[in-house]
């Protein structure tokens, strides 16, 4: 137990990412291309909460903080990238069963997640992403092995970030990342592996959840 | 209230199924809600800087691990995990001590601050395999919607985070004891919140604690501290 409350460190406001202004103006980065390095990078400067609150106008009109703007972008990032690797292993066609099953429902969730952050951020939203999924989806077993993989990535990227957000997107990504765990520990049992391992699960960075998002090689 | 009075067998389910307006079968595959997490991991002492509401919020989920370790601990007790496959005795102990784990955490949290533990009676539902693994489901599930009800209500940033911490965990309980029940582990994209009412309603309508005062003709209704 104390080690339990020793690694749980709320660190979370902020990433320590240094070097990028708040005042980045995104409209400057090429669309149509992942610039995951530098996009993701500056969505992880995270306004703390000392530097107060930046409110900007989202395509809905409604005043719309900045912070949550960086966060809500990053987070449908990973969802573009999971909505996409389920389209693509549901298109493949190599999955029967429960594996089969988990593409299609957990897929119909992330777009739905997709959906969902695309509303709330309106004009704001970053370009998805080009992926190649190389050959993740050629057989049940490296599916379900990057399925894991990307759905424990996304659940410790909320739990890094979720602190940082507003109340109002707190409603929102709450909801989102009950279901996220959801997924993970749904492929964790699939595999035999613990689908809950920690009485509270771990925080990650946007710094770390990029550098496992890179090692995948997904990012074109 | 006489002990046979008491409908023990499928009470929470039976709640939660009034609640939603579904058959009893459809029930278990829709996503419910969860409940209780409780709030651990904080290594300073937070509650200096946490506001009033948020040892209220604290306290609930702690009257809700409460009710969650007693009942995998009871199920333990009598013998009923002992008797199950491998594969199902380690899940059953795996969310007992997960449940405990949060108790000690939450209790440490707040102190002097903490609600009693209140007495419960589960009835038969921890005897049989059956009951035990319905009713897991549906406090798993209900435990989830407490959790991203509340969430939006702390300020506390500290206390957020590890609520996501918290809340992540009990939707893992509730999607592993799913599949440990043969329902699909998920229900829609976005799990649905409950407020502190509908989940204190849920509650109450099981009778498993037993130490909660009847209702009286008072408007407000007694607080759920056990």
């Amino acid at each position: 137990m104390a080690a339990l409350l020793r690694h749980f460190r709320p660190n979370v406001v902020g990433d320590g990412v240094t070097g990028i202004s708040d005042d980045e103006d995104e409209s400057a980065m090429p669309r149509g291309r992942f610039v995951g390095n530098t996009v993701l990078a500056g969505a992880a400067v995270l306004l703390g909460g000392a530097a107060g609150v930046v409110t900007v106008e989202s395509a809905a009109g409604a005043l719309f903080p900045r912070q949550d703007r960086r966060i809500l972008r990053f987070l449908l990032q990973l969802e573009y990238l999971q909505a996409e690797f389920y389209s693509a292993a549901s298109a493949r066609g190599r999955l029967r069963g429960e594996l089969r099953e988990f593409a299609e429902v957990v897929g119909a969730h992330e777009r739905e997640h997709v959906a969902l952050l695309e509303k709330r951020l309106g004009k704001s939203a970053l370009p998805k992403p080009t992926f190649d999924f190389g050959d993740a989806t050629d057989n049940a077993s490296r599916f379900a092995r990057t399925a894991r993989r990307l759905e424990e990535t996304g659940v410790a990227a909320y739990i890094g970030q979720g602190a940082n957000l507003t109340p109002r997107s707190i409603v929102s990504v709450s909801a989102i990342t009950a279901v996220e765990a959801r997924h993970a520990a749904w492929i964790a049992d699939f595999l035999g592996h613990r689908p809950a391992p920690l009485a509270a699960d771990k925080a990650r960075t946007t710094k770390q959840v990029l550098a496992a998002i890179r090692r995948t090689g997904f990012l074109r | 209230m006489r002990l046979e009075e008491l409908d023990c067998d499928g009470a929470l389910t039976d709640a939660i199924t009034e609640m939603h307006g579904d058959s009893r079968a459809e029930f278990l595959r829709k996503t419910a809600i969860g409940s209780g997490a409780l709030l651990g991991a904080l290594a300073a002492p937070p509650l200096a800087a946490a506001k009033v509401d948020e040892v209220a919020i604290l306290n609930y989920g702690l009257g809700f691990e409460y009710l969650q370790s007693t009942f995998y601990t009871e199920a333990e007790r009598v013998g009923t995990i002992a008797r199950m496959g491998k594969r199902k005795a380690a899940w059953a102990r795996t969310l007992g001590a997960h449940e405990r784990a949060h108790v000690a955490i939450l209790e440490k949290v707040l102190g002097a601050d903490a609600v009693r533990k209140p007495s419960f009676n589960f009835g038969g539902v921890t005897e049989t395999e059956g009951g035990f693994t319905q009713t897991a489901v549906a406090m798993e599930d209900l435990t989830v919607a407490l959790l991203t009800g509340q969430l939006p209500r702390v300020r506390t940033p500290a206390l957020v985070a590890a609520f996501f911490s918290l809340l992540t965990v009990e939707a893992r309980h509730a999607a592993w004891a799913r599949r440990i029940a043969g329902v699909r582990p998920v229900g829609p994209a976005l799990d649905e919140p409950k407020t502190l009412g509908q989940v204190d309603r849920v509650i109450r309508s099981t009778r498993f604690i037993s130490s909660l005062l009847p209702r009286t003709r008072a408007r407000r209704s007694p607080r759920f501290t056990g």
